[in-house]
């Protein structure tokens, strides 16, 4: 109940706190010990959302007039987006050390992370707007924030354009809905659907195609995307990290919520619409990042390709319950495999080896420690058994399976995610074989910094954990999906 | 009174229409910034015309208008900035014209 306001006070004036730091400390203490404090305010915040799930005081199902609602679907994603933030402020301890406003950035990242959280408790149309933008402010800052470097204040301008047309429409979408419902609470705009008058119902149906639109642009599903890559490669890549695997799933929280509680009366209009996005999305992911010569652009697109997988989820929910539980399941995985790949290839990039794939050939024997665990997240990512990846792409596919008396187009779509994620292993698998088989063209060592190393292993840990023993976070993800 | 909401409709309409258009069509970012200004203020007519018409009159339409007033100052602020630290390091405010960043 009191969760949200608790995180709002603690990431909030944290994050406030932390420039005025700066400020009025010495320079040389503030540098290592702002990392040290945001690290120590985000675990703080797991612990806030971990104590309703480990309790059972989280809120249950059924409508609320509140602004917030703390059931376990927002717990579960508060814990997957604030596993990212901990990742990338830990990367950045190394990655950013030298920037001159290392306190703002950390400062940003509470912010967003304040953002993502808001989110994912949000159960009313003003508040999931209000999180929507302290999301994604900051994120526009962070993707530029190496000011004197052109790439990265050209993909601030790209990720800025896309994220505002984005909010933009959202909010049209949302102006319409509460025409045709007269409140924004989410359960209340269900009620006011089911009697909705025949003359509203064009109105109604052009709202969710905005919401949609909305959504998409900032889940980078296809046709939408066309900038993403780009504002992944311009960013300091711990800051992609953020996005590809923190942003984008907090946007997937509110497009569950708002498309499963408030509108079942259009259930037909938006499966069909999530079912064509999600095939090519996951499509045009893959074949593109088969193309790709830099390693953040495939994994950009690699990580269109998975956002994909969790649409696919979505678009079957109506008519079978694991649609959601594998999307979430997905949704958690996938925050942990991309971070890890994602720290990994920043750590490549950081030691000056190069973002080119080339610059991959023979890593192995260069980077050993950073090689295995990029080898584990890619196969992972691909999906290889018995990783946590496997799992979910299991859950998500035999989903579009049960879906199929419902709708027609079911087992079509688990096929299209089958051969999708088959053909992923194609590339991640050249990556690997480039590590390994081939001959490195330098082949003097390079140092592993202490803190990547640590970030690494917590997040290849969780990968293998999670692939031997997935009852535990599969459960939690039935119980959240329950919650709804 | 529905007459009068039409009218408000209409006109928020043609400001959506007209807001994205210039983000397709403009090459400008300045330009593109203010086409989605448009468009948020296209969205804050509808709110304020909604909660002051019938079908369902209610303060909530501009308790929302006035945040997402707040937002969008907000938004402009971080990308008008955005915007003059891209030109100083490429001279140009043409989003045409920045493809460094190209697979």
């Amino acid at each position: 109940m009191t969760t949200p306001y608790i995180l709002m006070a603690l990431l909030g004036g944290a994050a406030l706190l932390l420039p005025v730091l700066q400020a009025t400390t010495v320079e040389r203490f503030t540098r290592r010990s702002a990392g040290y404090f945001t690290i120590a305010v985000l675990l703080a915040a797991l612990a806030i959302v971990l104590y309703p799930v480990v309790s059972f005081t989280a809120e249950s199902g059924g409508p609320t007039s509140a602004v917030f609602k703390s059931d376990l679907m927002a717990l579960f994603f508060g814990v997957a987006v604030l596993l990212v933030a901990i990742f990338v402020t830990i990367t950045s301890l190394e990655y950013q050390q030298d920037d001159p406003n290392i306190s703002i950035f950390y400062s940003l990242i509470l912010f967003t992370s304040l953002g993502m959280t808001m989110l994912a408790f949000a159960v009313d149309l003003l508040m999931i707007f209000v999180a929507w933008e302290l999301m994604g402010l900051p994120t526009f800052i962070l993707v530029g924030f190496r000011k004197k470097d052109p790439a990265s204040s050209e993909a601030a301008v790209k990720f800025f354009i896309l994220g505002a047309l984005s909010s933009g429409i959202l909010l049209y979408g949302i102006s319409l809905l509460y025409g045709v419902a007269g409140s924004t609470n989410l359960y209340a705009v269900v009620d006011a659907m089911s009697t909705l008058s025949p003359a509203l119902m064009p109105m109604g149906v052009v709202a969710i195609a905005l919401l949609i639109a909305g959504f998409g642009l900032k889940l980078s599903a296809v046709p939408f995307h066309m900038w993403i890559p780009d504002a992944y490669e311009g960013a300091p890549t711990t800051v992609s990290t953020l996005l590809a695997a923190g942003t984008k799933k907090a946007g997937f929280v509110a497009a569950i919520r708002v498309f499963l509680i408030s509108l079942p009366l259009f259930q037909m209009d938006w499966t069909v619409a999530f079912a064509v996005l999600a095939v090519l999305t996951m499509t045009l992911g893959n074949v593109a990042a088969l193309t790709q010569r830099s390693m953040t652009r495939l994994l950009a697109y690699s990580s269109i390709a998975h956002a994909g997988y969790i649409l696919m989820g979505l678009a079957v929910a109506p008519f079978t319950s694991l649609g959601i539980v594998g999307a979430l399941f997905h949704v958690l995985n996938h925050s942990v495999m991309k971070s890890s790949a994602f720290i990994a290839a920043a750590l490549v990039a950081y030691k000056a080896v190069g973002t080119h794939l080339d610059s991959y050939k023979g890593l192995a024997l260069r980077m050993p420690f950073t090689a295995i665990v990029l080898t584990i997240a890619l196969l992972a990512l691909a999906g290889v058994p018995p990783l946590n990846g496997f799992w979910s792409k299991l859950v998500i596919f035999a989903a579009a399976v049960e879906g199929w008396p419902g709708v027609w187009w079911a087992p079509w779509l688990a096929l299209a995610g089958i051969l999708n994620s088959a053909f992923s292993l194609g590339y991640y698998g050249w990556i690997i074989k480039r590590m390994y088989l081939d001959e490195p063209g330098q082949t003097s060592k390079v140092i592993e910094p202490i803190i990547f190393r640590i970030a690494l292993f917590i997040g290849v840990l969780i990968i293998i954990i999670t692939g031997i023993y997935p009852a535990p976070i599969y459960e939690f993800a039935r119980m959240a999906a329950a919650s709804l | 009174m529905m007459e009068s909401l039409l009218s408000y409709f209409l006109v928020s309409s043609i400001l959506f229409g007209i807001g994205v258009y210039g983000v397709i069509a403009k090459r400008n970012a300045i330009r593109i910034l203010f086409a989605v200004e448009i468009i948020i203020n296209a969205a804050n007519l509808n709110f304020v015309a909604f909660s002051r018409f019938p079908p369902s009159p209610n303060i909530l339409g501009q308790t929302f208008a006035l945040f997402s007033i707040a937002l969008a100052a907000a938004e402009a602020a971080v990308g008008l900035a955005i915007i003059l630290v891209a030109f100083r390091a490429h001279d140009t405010v043409d989003v045409s014209q920045l493809k460094k960043l190209r697979g």
